[in-house]
């Protein structure tokens, strides 16, 4: 009798335990939030992929849909913006025209593929550039954020790299870190933001280790090298439970203050959520 | 209730099955270090250098602690299970089929003690399982491979999310803790191994079945299709063994997960107890 005692005893003490302590797992917070007012300057950063799942017939973005990306991106106000899988110039300008001439964009070349990424920014004297790469280019802008002694300048780049392979997606990395990381060096505040389709997840999993695992492993250690990853405390950024949309910054980024995933902002079938970033230079 | 366990103690290191499952490991961590050292040399040669110039350019990377740490971490979900099952599952199933069953249940001793001093030799054998495997990988790094700190990267082993370090102090106390948690892990198949046993009379029956859930469960968890499932299986929550090699261990995930394996284990073992107690022995 008393063994099915200690039993049901172990029993009731393990569920005790499970039902006591939540299973969130305690991270590190990348930068300590601030919540009170600083007259620092902040720059308000979103990435998006815009594109609707792989099980559709067109994979890239939908017109009708960036009248609500526009709504989003008003509503959200931020000062620049990382697009990807936009058909073309045609759907920026599209876009650009439903936010009031806010914002000013430039979009990657194709290189022969069929769709590019696109980055949007508020500052009317941005200047922009395609980072080039392999596959289609990824689009930069430079601008200046904050006012006089505290202004700098910011390099953001909207980057987008292959959902299927590994090696593509290395490749791909590797070329725009070394673009970016050359600007790093500069002083300038270097941001990069987009779908990097990175399989890397440290939450209860085990995994022998593969050759998919060490492409996407070396290309975000790449990343990590140079940049830090701002939205990693944000969850994930797309349907499955997949974090696979960044915002990496430089080491001179200064203090992340917020970073979010806006879960619901997706219409159509777009299998991404936009992620904001929030730091104060 | 110590003589039962000295019984068992005695059935079990008079068993084939024990030596074999540490000449099994033991051929294991062979295997591994052959992979090792030919990859290691492969680095050292500079073939691939380009291959892991981000994630392994340190010159230490490469030492007896990341290589135990990778040995264990194979062998954990798929090797170390299948010698527990063997053992769990004939604990019971294996006298019901030599005909001694009966004879053991007929001593004046409750039928829930018998069983229960079974278990307890299972999760004897689990720990010597782990405790040997752990000890043999960390010997042979020491003596082949060499130790230095432990150094973690996001993605080959899903451990961190950013870059970390672990000193080889700290590290080799780890790895003690590892042999801990990882017998508790594994004794929720222990456990789900011992109710199958007193379920089946045949041991091949209880350890197959046995082997066949957790198979299942664990290739269905890792199919991204069924991710959503996962959260619903044991051996996601068997997982946590693995928290002890973070930079910084997640307490209060590990003591939750911790909590879910004890209620597989103990409820699984309690329902096991009730079913042996009123069991029909007609062999």
């Amino acid at each position: 009798m008393w063994i099915k005692l200690i039993l049901a005893a172990l029993l009731g003490l393990s569920l005790a335990t499970a039902l006591r302590f939540e299973p969130t797992r305690g991270r590190t917070p990348l930068g300590a939030q601030r919540r009170g007012a600083s007259d620092r300057p902040r720059l308000k950063l979103m990435t998006w992929n815009v594109g609707y799942a792989a099980l559709e017939d067109d994979t890239r973005a939908h017109t009708e849909d960036l009248l609500a990306v526009a709504e989003t991106i008003s509503q959200r106000d931020p000062d620049a913006v990382a697009l990807q899988e936009l058909t073309g110039p045609e759907q920026l300008k599209f876009l650009l025209a439903h936010l009031g001439g806010r914002y000013r964009g430039h979009v990657g070349r194709l290189n022969g593929g069929d769709r590019v990424e696109a980055v949007l920014v508020k500052d009317r004297g941005a200047r922009f550039a395609s980072v080039p790469t392999t596959r289609a280019d990824a689009a930069s802008a430079i601008f200046r954020a904050g006012t006089g002694e505290q202004a700098r300048e910011v390099v953001f780049v909207s980057a987008h790299a292959d959902a299927f392979s590994a090696v593509r997606r290395r490749r791909y990395t590797e070329e725009v870190v070394e673009w970016a990381a050359a600007r790093s060096g500069r002083g300038s505040v270097v941001l990069i933001a987009g779908d990097f389709n990175f399989e890397l997840s440290s939450a209860n999993e085990t995994n022998l280790y593969t050759d998919n695992l060490k492409h996407d492993s070396e290309a975000y250690n790449s990343l990590l090298k140079y940049f830090r990853d701002l939205g990693r405390d944000a969850g994930d950024t797309a349907i499955n439970e997949r974090r696979i949309d960044y915002i990496f910054g430089s080491p001179e980024t200064g203090l992340l203050v917020r970073a979010e995933v806006l879960r619901g902002a997706a219409v159509g079938r777009m299998d991404h959520w936009p992620l904001v970033v929030e730091i104060e230079l | 209730m110590l003589t039962q366990i000295k019984l068992e103690f005695l059935k079990l290191i008079r068993s084939k099955s024990f030596y074999l499952s540490f000449a099994v490991l033991l051929g294991f961590v062979v295997l591994m270090l052959w992979g090792f050292y030919s990859y290691v040399e492969r680095k050292a040669g500079g073939q691939a250098v380009e291959q892991f110039k981000y994630t392994y350019e340190s010159k230490s990377y490469f030492n007896g602690l990341t290589f135990a740490l990778y040995s264990v971490m194979f062998s954990f979900s798929l090797l170390i299970p299948l010698f527990v099952t063997m053992t769990a599952g004939s604990s019971v199933a294996g006298e019901a089929r030599s005909g001694t069953l009966r004879m053991i249940c007929v001593r004046p001793v409750s039928r829930v003690s018998i069983f229960f001093a079974k278990f307890l030799i299972v999760a004897l054998h689990t720990y010597l399982l782990m405790a040997f495997f752990i000890g043999l990988n960390l010997l042979v790094g020491l003596v082949f491979i060499g130790w230095g700190n432990l150094e973690l990267y996001p993605g080959p082993l899903n451990l961190v999310d950013e870059p970390g370090k672990i000193m080889v102090d700290d590290a080799l106390w780890r790895f003690v803790y590892a042999s801990f948690s990882g017998t508790w892990a594994l004794l929720v198949i222990a456990a789900f191994a011992m109710f199958f046993s007193v379920l089946f009379e045949s041991p091949v029956m209880a350890v197959v079945v046995t082997l066949a859930i957790y198979v299942m469960l664990y290739i269905i968890g890792r199919v991204e299709f069924f991710e959503h499932l996962r959260p619903y299986f044991f051996t996601t929550d068997m997982d946590f063994w693995r928290d002890v090699f973070k930079p910084v261990i997640p307490w209060r995930s590990f003591y939750h997960y911790g909590g879910v394996c004890g209620v597989y284990t103990f409820g699984t073992l309690l329902v096991a107890a009730l079913v042996f107690e009123r069991k029909d022995i007609t062999s």
